[in-house]
């Protein structure tokens, strides 16, 4: 076991930022924690940010932007994406904790682009809903273009997906199963939700027992009991017996998030985010009491019967009761335009203006385990910004520069390169492919 | 050898006759029974340009094979009394082509009925096998079909000379027989094309491990391209366990229950200690880094078979020891419609760049060979090995991936890959080079045969190859998409842009009787989610069901432009 | 586990069967002191605007207020015509997945022009009230599917009934062209769909759009037939057809045609088509419109543009290019609106469909334009609706900063001159349960 997760963490180091530094100068920056400063410079160096101040002078071979006019915030977080992925769910099984997002995350995936093209850097990429236990989650920043190794978050809390509600009963697709005979996956009610979870760490606990007295065993000097089998379908559960992975659970109406929460504490354990939880604002006080964060849609609702009480007031009624909430796309499109989501939080429930950021910002952060990195403009911190050219909680604000780590990986003008260079490389492609030969048996 | 003194000693040729009968074409076989006489079997060439791969070329120079092994070569070498002469005068003899990754001749009886029938291409991953697929089976397993890493491919090897007729037109005598579907698929055999029944044909077996990450399609675990690496990391985490069980059984047996012999972690252990390598079937970049890190994570020995993009990791590869059996079943150009949407600049990229992958990994310092990819329409095979050499790569490293090298990666450098002395007696001979000429005839095990102009009948039908307008027809309304595929046999790779937004389609496949599944993730509403695709494709019309979480069952119909179908078989591009 | 369930008679109205609160009766209203943005012409700051009898009596920056005026006190805010969305399904569909009780979307069959939206909207579907209090105060909303949907009706979303809604109950019909890809969903589709031999789908294409044109000619000439009759009673009398009938208006070119259409073929198909029928068309959707942009202007077809905030539908699209739709359109001189072509939940989305074009190249005017002034005009209610002019209908909304940013929020909302209680679904959601300890 132990030897998995040391690859896993070697895979996570990170990999220095190959960016020189930059500094934006004369910005309105959105810090989200320390409020919004006017006319100030922000030195990014060594991945980080180096400085925040008024007239920071250029270290040498800095690039220098000058940002008049413009507004300077962290990289969007969000905490809810299918991006770059080459399969969402595992769904033969109710349980599928052994499945890592990681193995089928796709670095090419040209959504990602787009999505830096919002001001998006980082995504929390999840297995579907299909299941009551699904797979393993992968943090990731958009470094579009390089490795997945490099895209890999460094430190983020590894986690997993659960699902509740419809999308696991499959009410909605049980007709057209069986009509091509297909047996029905159980559960097909939320009470067999309840037991597939119980049943689920009842056996992970009985396998962390087995592999505890095993150790104790060679502890003791033991030298000829084979070790227990290893099983990737528990571990993982074990991790959240333990406090080392979090839960990020699909849900939807209040009465299921309860279920949850009581199982969870029942086997000792939190639910880091409830995600969706459109219903959250129902049951507001009993989220925030069990220390749970909730990551939703701003606005969406009424789509399916549980959607049909979501309320765009959720977020707001959920801060206010102490919960640390986020506002998530689920959606590659949506993912481009979080901005605006954030901003519809201040009609919906009078949050401030910091307080809309934190929803697409430093409360994902926190939510990830990663809010002493990414989340807000910090000294110390990643040099994950964004440059807008005008208040990014304005409908008529574009990004314009996206960095990660220091490194631009979003720039309206380089992109406006990077089309003329599609264009000619089009162009002597098709040339290439008409002049080859035809194949002539 | 054992055969053939089976054969002699019985009242004979019936009984063989007899047997084969039972697979077909008879023909075929009937020719087979009469090498099995006491004709003599020496054999020289003379006056041939002689391409022997252990030395330099012998301009004008003789080859004598006697009982199926090489026992002169050279430019003086002495033509026996008892051979029967063959004037080599405007021939050149290279050794016999190995293919370094096929299904040729693994047909099933149910896929050789078809294919007798002349209802696909046989073998091949173009036509019959998936069906093949799904009947091969290791007896008493207790794994389910396509999670079984002891089927040995030898097993299910047929020979079939009507089947190797194509591969011979394209001077292949040599195959690593593949089984081609599941995740672990089983172990290959290193077979030549020719002889009375499969252990004849028998080189080396077993040679690979060949794991795939195609999910099954039967809706059981796994079903996704995730599930299948968590099979795959379980089922060689159960193997050390079984191992470690059964030694510790071995050692004091009273001391527990006696360990359940399970063949398939049986078959893993060769893997787990590094003496057998493992074949991953995979072509784009991430595909390759999925499999050299899963197999990083166990410490096996890892080949790339396909890799068309395995020059974007051939640093790694260098790095990491792996060969490359490189696909010489190139993209080919989808039929378009005029008011389609345009290919994406991937696949147009994928399509120029495919010649130029083999030169990349020779400069590389990466080690490869070449093999079929599923290509059932034979004169591609050395037509893309010249499109290759066109993009940089020598005829004589050409030659090489095809034989010694290909001898060397798969282990029979010992006995095959050269025209040496003491070797088997496989030789390809073409008039003039073997990539402006054309192949005459091959030597099998010291067995000449003359190879027949391919025909295209051999050809596998691209009929899912194209760009099709289609209606998805959802819930929420009709969302009218635009699916471009490429078929490289019955492999199916693509885009769908539109109304459910630009996505790469997944794990798509495409069967002889146009049954066509792959998945892909959608954006609608309410989010991302993944989109499964399973229909049928008739002419030029395709149709079937959609399943997304979350969302009652939809249907997709659509078409792609007038045209006869498979009229992309030639592989030739329509004028533009 | 508190008392959540202390709530439970109320949280009982949050399920299916709801209810927008009825607006007041058509007083006379005067908005006073909020920056008035007429869109017809120029901002009047600190302006007034007189409501009467459901019409838009007076507007200026020195207008004389009614002593029976009801006075609201703008100041500070901001008066815009009410957004008219028109790409809408709403009320025809409340649960899109798994309730299919709530979906009353499609009818049955491939020709169905006398299938009128107006006869299936609910006035109490929870949409309403959710749209309307971001400030959209009047709706297309088009049946869909088939090859002849039905016919969409421009209603305004306010009223207790269809009839109190409805402003045009027959706006446009809808016609959906079938594409190479099948399209349509009824006979000659499921026919297609269940031979069992080797279609070609091609040709089912080719019978659709002939059963199309033939339906249609068999239209026209019934109308003429009924025509002649009417002057020439020796005539013989001929039967009554309530489908030929409905199509009627729309071959005389009374009422405008909808052809959704994205890609750019299929917009070529559609306006060659409606010439070739004497239609009027509409395109909705025109993903691809700007690269017929020149045709379509050629032609004099608008444009509904719905595909704002849709992902680019084609790999190596730049991830702008469906931003930059309208941008693109205005700049060729074509007319256009911005919808979101959403059914009915998320068309309260509209203000930042026309925002984010504006982001991306489209004037902030124009914007607002396409939201309002521009949309009544082309579904031919441009003199009724979408601007602040005496005269019109007073559907007017007073907002606490520009109406298309999402922060903010309706202070006031006038539909038909009657003041509508700022109160929805969520609002009502929100009362029951912010406070809940």
């Amino acid at each position: 076991m132990a030897a998995l997760a040391a690859a896993a963490a070697a895979a996570q180091q990170p990999v220095p930022s190959k960016a020189g530094p930059t500094l934006i100068k004369n910005a309105t920056v959105l810090t989200v924690t320390k409020g919004k400063l006017e006319n100030t410079d922000l030195l990014l160096q060594n991945g980080k940010i180096a400085a925040i101040g008024k007239n920071l002078s250029a270290p040498a071979g800095a690039q220098v932007i000058d940002a008049s006019g413009k507004y300077v915030m962290p990289g969007i977080i969000d905490p809810h994406s299918h991006t770059m992925i080459d399969a969402v769910n595992e769904g033969s099984l109710s349980v599928t904790s052994m499945v890592r997002i990681r193995d089928v995350l796709n670095p090419t995936d040209i959504n990602i682009y787009r999505q830096l093209a919002g001001g998006v850097t980082t995504i929390n990429v999840l297995h579907g809903s299909a299941n009551t236990i699904g797979g393993q989650n992968a943090v990731v920043k958009l470094k579009y273009g390089r490795d997945v190794d490099e895209m890999l978050f460094p430190g983020a809390m590894p986690g997993i997906k659960f699902a509740l509600g419809e999308n696991v009963t499959q009410k909605n697709s049980q007709t057209a199963a069986q009509a091509t005979g297909r047996p029905l996956r159980y559960p097909s009610t939320r009470m067999g939700q309840e037991e597939v979870l119980r049943d689920a760490f009842t056996r992970a606990r009985d396998y962390k027992a087995t592999w505890d007295d095993y150790n104790a065993k060679v502890k003791a000097g033991d030298k000829t009991s084979v070790a227990p089998e290893r099983d990737l379908e528990l571990e993982p559960l074990v991790e959240v017996l333990e406090g080392k992975r979090y839960v990020h659970a699909h849900s939807y109406r209040a009465d299921e998030m309860l279920m949850l929460l009581n199982v969870a504490k029942e086997f000792g354990f939190t639910v880091k985010t409830l995600q969706h939880g459109l219903e959250g604002y129902k049951i507001a006080s009993e989220i925030a009491q069990a220390g749970t964060g909730l990551s939703t849609f701003a606005d969406e609702w009424s789509y399916k019967v549980e959607a049909y009480d979501a309320i765009p007031y959720n977020v707001a009624i959920l801060m206010r009761h102490g919960v640390v909430a986020t506002v998530n796309s689920d959606s590659d499109e949506r993912a481009r335009r979080l901005n605006i989501d954030a901003a519809k939080m201040i009609r919906y429930g009078g949050l401030t203006e910091d307080e809309a950021l934190k929803t697409i910002t430093y409360n994902g952060a926190v939510q990830l385990g990663v809010q002493d990195k990414v989340g807000s403009i910090e000294v110390g911190k990643d040099a994950d910004v964004v440059i807008w050219n005008g208040d990014p909680l304005s409908v008529y604000s574009t990004a314009e520069t996206t960095f990660i780590d220091g490194e631009i990986f979003f720039d309206i003008k380089r992109d406006q390169q990077m089309r003329q260079q599609a264009a000619q490389e089009r162009a002597a492609l098709e040339a290439q492919d008409r002049g080859r030969r035809a194949i002539v048996p | 050898m054992r055969n053939r003194r089976f054969v002699r000693t019985m009242p004979g040729t019936m009984l063989v006759l007899g047997t084969l009968a039972a697979s077909p074409p008879l023909l075929g076989a009937q020719i087979g029974v009469q090498r099995e006489r006491n004709a003599p079997s020496v054999y020289a060439i003379t006056n041939a340009r002689i391409v022997t791969m252990a030395g330099p070329a012998i301009e004008r120079g003789t080859v004598v094979v006697r009982d199926g092994v090489i026992t002169a070569v050279g430019a003086s070498a002495a033509v026996p009394g008892d051979a029967r002469v063959i004037d080599g005068a405007g021939l050149t003899v290279y050794p016999g082509l190995i293919d370094a990754n096929s299904s040729v001749g693994l047909a099933s009886a149910a896929a050789a009925d078809n294919a007798a029938r002349g209802a696909a291409g046989r073998g091949g991953r173009g036509g019959a096998p998936v069906q093949q697929g799904a009947a091969m089976s290791a007896p008493n397993s207790l794994h389910p079909v396509g999670l079984q890493p002891e089927l040995a491919a030898i097993d299910f090897v047929h020979a079939d000379p009507d089947a190797f007729s194509g591969p011979q037109s394209a001077g292949i005598t040599t195959i690593l027989a593949t089984p081609s579907s599941g995740i672990f698929r089983g172990l290959s055999a290193v077979v030549n094309l020719g002889g009375a029944n499969a252990q004849a044909m028998l080189v080396r077996a077993p040679v690979a491990e060949h794991i795939g990450f195609t999910p099954r399609r039967d809706g059981g675990y796994p079903n996704s391209l995730m599930g299948v690496f968590s099979v795959l990391r379980q089922t060689l985490l159960d193997a050390q366990h079984y191992a470690a069980e059964n030694a510790a059984y071995a050692k004091n047996p009273r001391a527990m229950r006696r360990p359940e012999p399970d063949p398939s972690l049986d078959a893993l252990q060769p893997v787990l200690s590094r003496q057998i390598p493992v074949v991953f079937d995979v072509s784009s970049q991430r595909e390759i880094e999925r499999a050299l890190d899963l197999a990083r994570e166990f410490n096996l020995r890892a080949m790339i078979a396909g890799g068309e993009e395995a020059d974007k990791v051939a640093a790694r590869l260098k790095a990491e020891n792996v060969p490359v059996l490189a696909t010489l079943n190139f993209p080919r150009r989808p039929q378009q419609s005029p008011d389609a949407d345009p290919e994406p600049t991937r696949m147009l990229r994928a399509r120029v760049e495919a010649p130029r992958l083999a030169s990349k990994l020779q400069a590389a310092g990466v080690k490869f060979a070449f093999e079929d990819g599923g290509l059932t329409n034979w004169p591609e095979f050395l037509a893309n090995a010249k499109s290759a050499v066109d993009a940089g790569l020598s005829s004589d490293q050409a030659v090489r991936a095809l034989t010694l090298s290909a001898a060397e990666i798969l282990g029979v450098a010992d006995r095959l890959g050269s025209v040496e002395v003491g070797k088997v007696a496989n030789l390809t001979v073409a008039r003039g080079d073997l990539f402006s000429g054309r192949v005459t005839q091959v030597f099998v095990d010291g067995t000449p045969m003359d190879v027949r102009a391919p025909t295209n009948a051999n050809g596998a039908a691209l009929i899912a190859n194209g760009t099709w307008q289609i209606t998805v027809t959802l819930d929420e309304g009709e969302k009218p998409v635009t699916l471009t595929l490429q078929q490289v046999g019955d492999q199916l790779r693509g885009t769908i842009q539109g109304a459910l937004g630009s996505n790469q389609i997944a794990d798509g496949s495409v069967t002889a009787a146009g049954d066509v599944q792959f998945r892909t993730t959608i954006t609608m509403n309410d989010g991302s989610e993944e989109a499964r695709f399973a229909g049928t494709i008739e002419a030029n019309v395709m149709r079937g069901t959609v399943r997304i979480v979350g969302h009652p069952q939809g249907t997709f119909v659509g078409t792609k432009p007038a045209g006869a179908p498979g009229s992309g078989r030639r592989g030739s591009p329509p004028p533009v | 586990m508190t008392a959540a369930f202390a709530l439970a008679p109320i949280a009982a109205s949050a399920q299916l069967g709801s209810y927008n609160p009825s607006p007041g009766p058509q007083g006379t209203f005067a908005i006073r002191g909020g920056t008035v943005v007429t869109v017809s012409g120029a901002d009047i700051p600190n302006g007034t605007v007189v409501i009467s009898g459901g019409k838009i009596t007076a507007v200026g920056a020195n207008v004389a207020v009614p002593a029976n005026a009801q006075v609201i006190d703008a100041k500070g805010l901001y008066v815009y015509p009410g957004m008219i969305e028109t790409g809408s399904s709403v009320g025809l569909s409340e649960i899109g997945q798994g309730a299919v009780a709530t979906v009353d979307i499609s009818e049955v069959g491939s020709f169905n022009p006398n299938a009128q939206a107006f006869y299936g909207i609910d006035p109490h579907s929870a949409h309403i009230g959710v749209a309307r209090v971001v400030g959209i105060t009047t709706v297309v909303s088009r049946p869909t599917g088939g090859i002849m949907s039905g016919e969409a009706a421009l209603m305004n979303l306010a009223g207790d009934t269809p009839p109190k809604m409805a402003v045009v109950p027959r706006v446009a019909l809808v016609i959906e062209l079938p594409r190479s890809g099948f399209g349509g969903r009824g006979f000659a589709r499921a026919a297609a769909l269940q031979q069992g031999a080797p279609a070609d789908a091609n040709r089912v294409r080719a019978a659709q759009m002939d059963s199309l044109r033939k339906m249609l000619r068999d239209a026209d000439a019934y109308g003429k037939a009924q025509a002649a009759y009417a002057k020439d009673k020796s005539l013989p009398r001929p039967a009554h057809d309530v489908v030929l009938d409905a199509m009627l208006p729309a071959l005389n070119g009374q009422m405008p045609v909808i052809f959704p259409a994205d890609r750019a073929n299929d917009i070529r198909d559609a306006v060659n088509f409606a010439q070739e029928m004497h239609l009027k068309p509409i395109i909705m959707g025109g993903q691809d419109a700007p690269a017929v942009a020149s045709f379509l202007k050629q032609h004099d077809v608008p444009v509904i543009v719905t595909a704002v905030m849709h992902l680019p539908s084609r790999e190596d699209d730049p991830y702008d290019v469906n931003y930059t739709i309208p941008a693109k359109l205005a700049a060729a001189g074509v007319t256009f609106a911005i919808s979101t072509g959403d059914r009915g939940s998320e068309i309260r989305t509209l203000p930042y469909n026309a925002g984010m074009a504006a982001a991306h190249g489209l004037s902030k005017a124009d914007a607002l334009r396409s939201v309002t002034l521009w949309p009544a005009q082309i579904f031919g209610v441009g003199d009724r609706l979408g601007s602040i002019d005496v005269g019109k209908m007073a559907n007017i909304v007073v907002t606490t900063g520009d109406m298309l940013e999402a922060r903010t929020d309706t202070k006031y909302l006038f539909i038909d001159g009657r003041a509508v209680p700022l109160e929805s679904k969520h609002t009502q959601m929100n009362a029951l349960f912010k406070d809940r300890p």
